[in-house]
């Protein structure tokens, strides 16, 4: 008798255990879920910037060393658009070609800067060496300087944002 | 889950506290499923749970909201407009709003009408109308923060309506304002009070107005 009591009073206790379970449940999933997407959402898509860039004329290239450029180009940031500059180096290579390498290091993101007594890139913050194509020569870089996609139009260099 | 609070509870022996706190009878003047007309005592538990919605969709609208002229209607349309369930969070929080000062009213006028604010909870009714002025004040603040016409004009008015009180009107409106005319210093005065001093009132307000019931039990109506 004791224990058929027992059951049954466990047992709705249960019950009401799993409706109160039920109940946050659905609450929490369903504002979870709204405000979870709420919060993430500018990391969907990446805007990538896909017009090309102009550079510099041709005619500015001066001697073989790397030439040092500022671009600049609107980006969307929120609700807002901005200009961001960046810069990148310019290596002849003879013959006028030339490659574009970004000075962005690819070790956390620092400006490397021409040394040309070295004739080598360095990096300012943790002592990472380029070679005048961006190969890695010391330090801790875990790959080559970044080349941007480039074309000539007009006489002048244009990029493209990797 | 069992088994991480078996873990917390045999080091802490948390079961006799959280007993303490959640297992006490609902009387059956009180509970809904005794006594069908007992659904007017939900109301304060129901302004409670709305209470906890609107903190936790303001914190999230914080996220990409801006207290400044040049961008605070930029950035609520941003939120309306481009975010993933913006319009479904900020809708909530405007219709939470309304929701909370109707339910802490109608929470009210029960305790008026059972004449649960007598002795020995007189008490509990002032925090109560404290806790009202705090909600009312919350609505008026975030009324402000979408910085679109409606918001404006009703900022002027609802501050001239202050410059009425006698004697001290002049100084509480320009106070409030933060000079002669509704502006920037207006915008982020109101979006402070908005986001931290009335919600620590409130919260403070909140547990004293909890232990009160708790150490008082649930009224009889008399």
């Amino acid at each position: 008798m004791s224990l058929c009591e027992k059951q049954t009073t466990s047992s709705r206790r249960g019950f009401l255990a799993n409706g109160i379970k039920a109940v946050v449940a659905f609450f929490g999933l369903g504002l979870g879920i709204p405000l979870l997407g709420f919060s993430l959402s500018p990391t969907r898509g990446r805007d990538r910037h896909e017009d090309w860039i102009p550079l510099i004329a041709l005619a500015e290239l001066k001697d073989s060393r790397p030439t040092k450029v500022t671009y600049q180009y609107e980006r969307k940031d929120g609700w807002t658009t901005v200009a961001t500059r960046k810069m990148a180096f310019i290596v002849q290579n003879g013959d006028g070609a030339f490659t574009v390498i970004s000075n962005r290091c690819p070790h956390l993101g620092c400006g490397v800067d021409w040394d040309a007594t070295a004739n080598q890139f360095r990096c300012p913050c943790h002592g990472g060496v380029f070679d005048l194509q961006g190969r890695v020569l010391e330090g801790p870089p875990p790959r080559p300087l970044t080349q941007l996609a480039s074309k000539v139009e007009d006489g002048s260099i244009f990029i493209r944002e990797a | 889950m069992g088994k991480i609070y078996q873990f917390i509870d045999q080091r802490l022996d948390l079961t006799p506290l959280l007993r303490k706190i959640a297992d006490h009878p609902v009387p059956d003047h009180a509970n809904p499923l005794k006594t069908r007309s007992a659904f007017i005592y939900c109301f304060g538990g129901i302004s409670f749970l709305v209470i906890l919605m609107q903190i936790l969709t303001g914190a999230f609208l914080m996220l990409y909201y801006v207290p400044s002229p040049d961008h605070a209607y930029a950035s609520v349309s941003y939120i309306k407009n481009e975010v993933a369930f913006g319009g479904f969070v900020s809708n909530l929080h405007r219709v939470g709003a309304s929701a909370a000062v109707l339910m802490v009213f109608l929470h009210m006028l029960r305790v008026f009408f059972t004449k649960s604010y007598k002795n020995p909870r007189e008490l509990n009714w002032v925090a109560g109308v404290f806790l009202l002025f705090i909600v009312m004040g919350l609505g008026f603040t975030g009324y402000l923060l979408p910085w679109d016409q409606k918001a404006y004009w009703a900022t002027t008015v609802g501050l001239n309506i202050l410059e009425g009180v006698p004697l001290a009107g002049g100084f509480l409106a320009d106070a409030l304002r933060g000079g002669s005319e509704v502006g920037m210093l207006t915008l982020t005065r109101f979006f402070v009070i908005h986001v931290m001093f009335l919600p620590g009132l409130l919260i403070l307000f909140l547990a004293a107005h909890f232990f009160m019931v708790r150490r008082q039990g649930i009224s009889h109506p008399l």
